[in-house]
């Protein structure tokens, strides 16, 4: 199969670890719980298959299998061989997969409703001459007329619907296409009968319609999917085909993205793609991180800071050097993330599966009973009536409804940088009641900044910050920045001289002065009576120490109303944090939050949060991933954070690539609104079955009110489902 | 109403031509995209060519 290693090449993100293997792709014509079944079950057929999961809203198949027992060609030709077509999930191959998928339902539709029109035409006739009226060869003719519409129609435009039941029934299953096909072939094949046999009733035009409703609606469904994967696919397509490479004698060459190795120097033009994580070789840069981390400012990075891959250089051409290759970069991981997740169907939707096999038992066997009942009361209604019950029925709805919806929450929330990566965990995450934060990185920008100074001697502070920020004039310490603006032009310092760790010493005015360390800064007055603080900077003279300049983290302006969205949400947040107690008292303070714990080792995290439980709280922990660890795994939620390539091995429920702590705030509404809205699909669907099965077996619905009703059945649920991700633009 | 005889089959021949250009519209591409037309103004111009 030439397709198969096309993309197992560079559009393909397959893993392979120590003789074990992933692949997640996407399969064309999954439609429902059976179609899932009956792929799993022809990998299993392999050697060597560890783990099947597929995803029928995303229509991603998800492999894990042991490498040296079957290769990813066999995979791909057993799902293919079952009656899916395997479709990569980035690269042009995909892009043509779907323009390919989109063309041909076009098609289907556009020659559905052509058909449909006609045929309403030539019948119409047929049904309101009043009887005799017309030449009985004149009408023999409209109905052979209609045939000859309605078989091409049948056998183009209704082909998905035919295929998928054969599929179903030679594999002993019940799929959502075996009474819509039923139906269809039953009708088809009476009206064929009744033209050839020249009596009796036709329905070409209920046949013409019901497809081209059945089309529309599985175009949308189709639309909607192919949304739902574009967010990876927009990753994956991301990256550039080739990149410039510059050689060891200054040349340049254009080369591939998957033959760059680490240690490679790299020319990203303004404007293009970093291709894989990298280190800057010289100056400054702005890159937009966007979409992979979903962080919407540019990002100004200097000389040897990191690059993530698939980031974009927002000004000026930069030389890069990259640290890694393609296949293990961040931007891998991130797809991997977001793969492991839509590949897998949470148990909500596997229990809806479930429930619909035995629907559509239930359905074919109201069918027969129909039939059966309306031989005693009128035969000539027996037909109609189980056609309107097969046809009118909609157990998509109910399989739909659930995956739909994980889907559309799990894409949005994935734009704003918060992955998901277990199934059930939005469930989870709806539940939560209280959020235990780390400190450090997540509510404190990790900045410092001089919150207080505390005067030791007669020196007035104004004074002090001038002659501390003259001493640090030259230094390129961190806390050299912090005095710059109280840099003054009167007072100028000589002999400046840093010792490393220590601080630095200075003369001003014939004074010699210190700053820094408080032993330092001492040591010049043999003067140790001052009480050592906690992180602070001393600044003294040859006659005792003069002033303490005492430095707090900032707090993220972004806490405040993350903390405050919370708070709406009725969640409370608790900080959890290994360091000083006036540092966290600071930050708790000022973010209004009430419990705070300090000085607290991982092992005191699991305590808090086992006791949060024992309170009867559902607990999301939110923290780096390492150090948090065992807090992250007891709590009923979890959340790391971070960058680099570290993130896809965390065992955590979401993974937050960016720091904005309200995307958490965000992942609770939206994992609540995502329950509402399963709720809401289930009982509509429920209700909708529920009212129409009677009707229909009543023989109160035309087979062609049957047809619209079950295409706006499933529609109504896509669409509900689809509000979850159009809602955050509304609000931005 | 013998003319029926020739009129259907020439509204057979006209749905055949219908279905063939839009099969025709849809195989160029002229439904693949069509949010881009809308915003095709908003690029810049190639640069022109050497």
């Amino acid at each position: 199969m030439t397709t198969v290693t096309a993309f197992s090449a560079h559009a393909f993100w397959a893993n392979e670890t120590g003789g074990h293997a992933r692949t997640v792709f996407a399969a064309e014509g999954i439609r429902c719980a059976s179609c899932s079944r009956s792929i799993e079950r022809a990998v299993r057929g392999l050697p060597g298959i560890e783990k099947v999961n597929i995803n029928v809203a995303t229509s991603r198949v998800c492999v894990d299998w042991d490498a040296s027992k079957s290769q990813l060609a066999q995979i791909l030709k057993a799902v293919a061989d079952a009656g899916f077509k395997p479709v990569p999930l980035a690269g042009e191959a995909a892009e043509s997969a779907f323009v390919h998928e989109r063309r041909l339902a076009l098609k289907r539709i556009g020659l559905a409703g052509l058909g449909m029109m006609q045929v309403m035409m030539y019948v119409f006739g047929v049904y309101v001459a009043t009887p005799g009226d017309m030449d009985p060869a004149i009408a023999r003719y409209l109905q052979y007329v209609g045939m000859a519409i309605t078989t091409p129609v049948l056998l183009y435009s209704g082909a998905p619907f035919l295929l998928g039941a054969w599929h179903d029934l030679r594999r002993r299953t019940l799929g959502m296409d075996v009474p819509v096909a039923i139906a269809l072939v039953l009708a088809y094949g009476a009206s064929v009968f009744n033209t050839v046999r020249g009596t009796g009733q036709t329905y070409f035009d209920s046949v013409t319609m019901f497809i081209f409703f059945l089309s529309a609606g599985r175009f949308v469904e189709m639309v909607v999917r192919q949304r739902s994967l574009s967010i990876s696919e927009a990753v994956g397509r991301s990256l550039p085909s080739q990149v410039t490479r510059v050689t060891k004698t200054g040349a340049t060459e254009r080369v591939p993205v998957r033959d760059i190795i680490a240690g490679d120097t790299l020319l990203v033009p303004k404007g293009g793609v970093i291709p894989v994580d990298s280190t800057l070789v010289e100056g400054m840069a702005r890159v937009d991180e966007s979409l992979v981390t979903g962080e919407s400012k540019p990002q100004r990075r200097i000389a040897g800071e990191l690059l993530l891959g698939g980031s974009l250089t927002v000004e000026g051409a930069i030389r890069v050097l990259a640290q890694k290759d393609v296949t293990s970069s961040t931007l891998a991981s991130v797809v991997a993330l977001l793969e492991r997740a839509q590949g897998v169907r949470p148990a909500l939707a596997r229990a809806a599966d479930r429930m619909a096999n035995w629907f559509i038992a239930g359905i074919l066997l109201i069918a027969v009973i129909v039939v059966v009942a309306w031989m005693f009361v009128d035969p000539a209604k027996a037909f109609p009536a189980a056609l309107a019950v097969l046809v009118v029925t909609c157990p998509c709805a109910l399989s739909l409804a659930t995956p739909v919806a994980v889907a559309a929450a799990a894409t949005r929330l994935a734009r704003s940088g918060l992955l998901v990566t277990r199934a059930d965990a939005l469930e989870r995450l709806a539940s939560v009641d209280v959020v235990v934060l780390d400190k450090t990185g997540t509510l404190t920008s990790g900045g410092l900044s001089i919150i207080n100074t505390t005067m030791l001697g007669a020196l007035d502070s104004q004074h002090a910050r001038a002659i501390a920020a003259a001493l640090e004039r030259g230094s390129s310490h961190p806390i050299a920045t912090l005095f710059r603006p109280f840099e003054s032009a009167d007072i100028l310092a000589t002999d400046l001289q840093e010792t490393d760790g220590l601080g630095i010493s200075g003369r001003i005015a014939d004074q010699l002065w210190r700053v820094g360390r408080h032993d330092f800064v001492a040591a010049l007055a043999a003067d140790v009576a001052a009480p050592p603080g906690d992180i602070g900077v001393y600044l003294g003279n040859e006659s005792g120490l003069v002033a303490v300049f005492a430095l707090g983290e900032d707090v993220r302006p972004e806490a405040f109303a993350a903390v405050e969205k919370l708070r709406r949400l009725g969640v409370w947040a608790v900080i959890a944090s290994g360091d000083r107690q006036e540092a966290v008292d600071a930050a708790s303070a000022s973010l209004h939050i009430d419990r705070a714990g300090s000085r607290m080792a991982p092992a005191d995290k699991v305590d808090l949060v086992r006791k949060l439980q024992a309170e009867g709280k559902r607990v999301l922990a939110v923290g780096d991933g390492v150090n948090d660890g065992p807090a992250l795994a007891v709590a009923d939620v979890s959340c790391a954070m971070g960058q680099g390539s570290a993130i896809a091995q965390a065992a955590a429920d979401f993974v937050l690539l960016n720091d904005a702590l309200d995307v958490v705030g965000d992942g609770i509404a939206t994992a609540r609104s995502m329950l509402t809205i399963i709720r809401q699909n289930l009982k509509w669907s429920l209700v909708y079955n529920l009212a129409a099965v009677p009707l229909a077996a009543f023989n109160l619905v035309p087979p062609w009110l049957a047809a619209i009703g079950m295409s706006a059945s499933s529609l109504v649920v896509v669409l509900n489902a689809r509000r979850l991700a159009a809602a955050r633009r509304a609000e931005r | 109403m013998n003319i029926l005889f020739v009129l259907i089959p020439l509204s057979l021949v006209l749905l055949g031509v219908a279905v063939w250009s839009l099969f025709w519209a849809i195989d160029t591409g002229q439904f693949d995209n069509l949010e881009e037309a809308s915003r095709a103004w908003e690029q810049d111009d190639p640069p022109p060519g050497p």
